[in-house]
């Protein structure tokens, strides 16, 4: 008797799409392992042509509600560097600072509401409070901590209003960087109590493992594992590559299966992400990092995609020991009000920092006025499509026995531990009133 | 301390009418004075991070773009309990967003308590672009009347 195993997942509405994920076998024969990506154009690029120098970051902000502090911080890396503005070193801590924060939320919230639903084996946050009701509380808790922190640094939770080319437009105060090294510093416990929690239920991570090329930032003066300096490293690469040649790292094409670009540089396709940066910088964590990959058993070389979500983890706790050294050294210089200024050339030029999803690049070209000629954006999800699907090939025949459900549950959980960004464009309601 | 009254914009400001919700609230953050109790936020596609925006408050105002099947332009008053969602999430990223998901997620766990208005604004272009709609950007005082009303 013939036996089918046919997964479709599809969830494209009417303007944004989600990927879907397709499978067909059948006799155990897999006639079809698919990732598609129905992304709407990137027509971003577009958008801030013809703008200002000193518009685009707050244009940028808006492509993405979670990854809004890096599109900006990315742009206006780029921008200074194509129309020559320097940056004080007090500025580009705070900068840091602000980039901590989005990751930390970002981390957080994948981790809390995504990945550890899954470890659980249920559907979402909401029925783990039954399960596990002092974890979410937990989770809520450092999601508010990371809130905050942009709010004081970026001036708004989402889409920040502080950067500016050249510097910032406002900075936090003395007494404001003691209050928010304190909460850092209080938040430690709660992050522990979340390892424990990854932990207890680290079994059901699946055993899964690709070799494949991870890349991301690498900084070798001083040596740091960076979120924001740098140039591009890879496992594959001994070298590093300036982040204004990124389109040979990047090598876009077009897939038939996908609307969007995929990437690949050595291999078929690379990863990047919270498993890539460790992969690459590993070694240069902090401490309390350093212990929870221990206890976690996350070890540089790991190639088991699943892992990324621990990877998260284990950066959460850099990300808050990062901060604090960080904030003691804007103190112990003492805080000075600076303005941004500096009159734009004409250049063109690309800024690059890893957003909680990966390396993210961005390239812009002015004229004399400042004004914008061109962009070209490459996102972290992007850069992943290819290497989901490779994984998909690889893991589909060592699953497809266990049936359509367990193959379903299995996909969408590595797309989720990769959570990517493909639905970034609209978000408005879609409502059916009680009658 | 927080200001008890929280007055929310949503919406992607890149995609034409999806971001009504910001521009009425930054229409309405000139008028702040006027309200000591109420914060003006433009909350963006921030999607779960209004989990963070709402705790604590004794009420909540949403100004969102909403397809409800009305005549474009329309404003609608409405509560969580008279609406129901169309949108269907795929629950494997942070990135996609639906306020009424949100809303009841915040509700089972606890973060909240106070009440809850949604204004729906319907689209009549969602389109990559920067600027409203004409239809849209002509009612804009209207909609930002109706917002005062529900201040008062």
């Amino acid at each position: 008797m013939s036996k089918a195993v046919n997964v479709n997942v599809h969830h494209v509405t009417r303007i944004e799409g989600h990927g879907n994920i397709v499978v067909n076998a059948k006799n155990g024969r897999i006639e079809k392992v698919q990732w598609q990506v129905p992304e709407a154009p990137r027509f971003f690029e577009a958008m801030v042509r013809g703008r200002s120098y000193d518009d685009i970051q707050i244009i940028v902000s808006r492509i993405c509600g979670i990854c809004s502090i890096s599109h900006s911080l990315a742009a206006t890396k780029a921008v200074e560097a194509a129309v020559g503005l320097d940056v004080s070193e007090q500025s580009d801590k705070i900068r840091l600072l602000m980039h901590y924060s989005e990751q930390l939320q970002s981390h957080v919230l994948h981790i809390g509401y995504l990945a550890v639903p899954d470890f659980f084996g249920v559907p979402s946050v909401v029925p783990l409070v039954a399960k596990a009701g002092d974890v979410v509380k937990t989770v809520i808790r450092l999601h508010r901590l990371a809130n905050e922190w942009s709010d004081l640094i970026a001036g708004r939770t989402t889409h920040p209003v502080t950067l500016k080319p050249g510097g910032l437009t406002r900075i936090p105060s003395e007494e404001q960087l003691r209050d928010l090294q304190q909460k850092l510093k209080s938040c430690v416990p709660d992050l522990k109590v979340v390892v424990e929690t990854v932990l207890s239920v680290a079994e059901h991570i699946p055993n899964f493992d690709r070799p494949t090329e991870y890349v991301s930032l690498k900084q070798n003066k001083p040596p740091a594992y960076t979120f924001y300096h740098g140039e591009i490293g890879s496992t594959d690469y001994s070298g590093t590559i300036p982040i204004n040649k990124w389109k040979t790292v990047a090598n876009e094409y077009v897939s038939d299966q996908s609307t969007a670009k995929w990437a690949k540089w050595h291999r078929d396709s690379y990863a990047v992400g919270a498993l890539a940066r460790f992969n690459n910088n590993g070694e240069l964590l902090s401490p309390l990092a350093k212990d929870i990959a221990k206890k976690v058993g996350l070890k540089k070389g790991c190639s088991n995609p699943f892992m990324n979500t621990v990877a998260q983890l284990v950066e959460c706790a850099h990300i808050v020991e990062g901060s604090i050294v960080l904030i003691d050294e804007l103190l112990s210089r003492g805080l000075k009000q600076e303005k941004p200024s500096g009159t734009p050339r004409a250049g063109k030029a690309s800024g690059c920092v890893e957003a909680p999803r990966g390396i993210l690049f961005h390239e812009y070209e002015f004229d004399r006025k400042g004004r914008c000629m061109a962009a070209d954006i490459c996102i972290p999800t992007n850069q992943n499509h290819a290497n989901i699907q490779k994984d998909f090939e690889k893991l589909v025949p060592q699953i497809i026995h266990e049936g359509e459900d367990a193959v379903r549950r299995k996909l969408e959980m590595l797309v989720r531990a990769y959570d990517p960004c493909v639905s970034c464009s609209t978000h408005l309601l879609d409502v059916t009133f009680v009658k | 301390m927080r200001r008890p009254i929280a007055v929310i914009g949503l919406g992607n400001t890149l995609m034409s009418d999806d971001g009504i919700g910001v521009h009425v609230v930054q229409r309405l953050s000139g008028l702040g004075d006027k309200y000591p109790s109420v914060e003006f936020i433009d909350a963006g596609t921030g999607g779960v991070s209004v989990l963070y925006i709402i705790e604590g408050r004794q009420k909540v105002i949403f100004i969102d773009c909403a397809r409800m099947g009305e005549q474009p332009g329309l404003i609608k008053r409405f509560t969580l309990d008279q609406a129901g969602s169309n949108k269907i999430l795929t629950g494997r990223t942070l990135h996609e967003a639906d306020l009424l998901k949100v809303l009841d997620m915040a509700k089972k766990l606890c973060q909240l308590q106070g009440e809850v208005v949604i204004f729906g604004i319907e689209p009549d272009r969602i389109s990559a672009g920067m600027e409203l709609s004409k239809l849209l950007a002509e009612r804009i005082d209207h909609y930002v009347s109706v917002i005062c009303d529900e201040l008062q």
